[in-house]
């Protein structure tokens, strides 16, 4: 009976928590994004110097330049085009793991909240950044083709390997990884002794 | 938990890995999302006549606003990550199939009024669709898996409880 009052409610905290925590996040989106987007930037400019131009932040959006033009639908060299091609990215379909954790890890009864949290912010932002740089470069892939995976000299994983790292990032980790680290953190809990009772040890 | 933690993330990238290879998807994946789109079609139609459907695409005759059930919003990846978890934590197979077999319908079932629900919500606000459809369903999917794997965990500790009182007993 205990185990069914522990197990209602958490899942009465999260569903509650889960409403101030998304609205919170959508406001905050966008200053969220700005260090992932700066980091990214670094990253894809000093990676694919011949591609990237820069990677610049518009929102919770990011806007990723690249070193050609466009013309007749067509990646060209800058030369032959007016335009600089560049394309838009959401940032939050990375960056909702943040309120979903933030939901799991309020709702769960413990002693210290602030360093846990902390720790898994950093984890999950980790996260997001890698994330990022996984839908660049599957944005790369989609819109330069060749121009951007056969480049002289610079080292480009394979398509597939970009393409599955991008589905892995969009389609799991956002919701995964904010499940396991609370999973993790709590599982010496209270509410995990009185769920789950002890975890396998080996 | 060192065991389970390497098992889970095997099964899972094994799992994802093969469910995006290009036969997988035509011959599994495609047919399975249509299905999930016919059943979705055939649970709103009674209610609704002013909605059609055709393939995996459910419209509204009025408005015109339409949604394509598309590969990714089907829950197979949800499946996946339960799989993954069942698999991992040591139990019996027969426990685990069941598991997985209820699971897998307790997350179709949250799919399905999931694309109900987007269907609505879209032919009401377009942002607003896109905000649930982008964000906040992919949390309450994996909530669901989530609350299904606790209910399994304490399924198995009360029938190991069980089984240690009448061997004792």
């Amino acid at each position: 009976m205990d185990e069914q009052r522990h197990l209602r409610q958490f899942l009465l905290f999260v569903f509650a928590l889960l409403i101030p925590c998304f609205g919170l996040w959508t406001l905050a989106s966008g200053p969220l994004a700005l260090p992932a987007i700066g980091l990214v930037n670094i990253m894809l400019g000093n990676w694919f110097p011949d591609v990237v131009s820069a990677l610049y932040a518009q929102g919770p959006e990011g806007l990723l330049m690249t070193e050609f033009g466009e013309l007749n639908g067509a990646p060209v060299s800058p030369a032959l085009s007016e335009y600089q091609l560049g394309f838009t990215l959401d940032t939050r379909i990375l960056s909702y793991s943040i309120p979903f954790y933030t939901a799991l890890h309020f709702a769960t009864p413990k002693k210290d909240y602030l360093a846990g949290y902390l720790q898994g912010l950093l984890l999950l932002y980790i996260l997001l950044v890698f994330g990022l740089l996984c839908l660049c470069m599957k944005e790369l892939m989609m819109v330069l083709g060749p121009l951007f995976l056969e480049q002289q000299d610079v080292f480009v994983p394979p398509a597939s390997v970009i393409a599955l790292l991008y589905q892995l990032n969009i389609l799991i980790v956002p919701t995964l990884a904010p499940a396991a680290i609370w999973a993790w953190q709590s599982r010496e809990s209270p509410l995990a002794a009185a769920l789950m009772g002890k975890f396998p040890a080996h | 938990m060192k065991r389970f933690i390497v098992v889970f993330l095997l099964v899972l990238v094994t799992l994802f890995t093969l469910e995006m290879l290009t036969p997988v998807q035509q011959h599994v994946i495609v047919p399975f999302t249509g299905l999930l789109a016919q059943l979705s079609a055939a649970i709103v139609l009674p209610f609704d006549s002013s909605v059609v459907a055709y393939g995996k695409i459910l419209q509204f005759g009025d408005s015109g606003f339409a949604v394509s059930i598309e590969a990714g919003c089907n829950g197979v990846e949800a499946t996946i990550v339960l799989i993954a978890a069942v698999v991992a934590f040591p139990g019996s197979w027969r426990s685990r199939a069941l598991a997985i077999g209820l699971g897998f319908l307790a997350v179709q079932a949250m799919n399905i009024v999931r694309i109900i629900s987007l269907f609505y919500l879209g032919n009401w606000n377009l942002d607003i669709f896109t905000w649930v459809h982008l964000y906040l369903w992919p949390v309450l999917i994996m909530l669901d898996v989530l609350i299904v794997f606790i209910l399994y965990l304490r399924w198995l500790s009360r029938a190991d409880t069980e089984e240690l009182a009448a061997s004792n007993g």
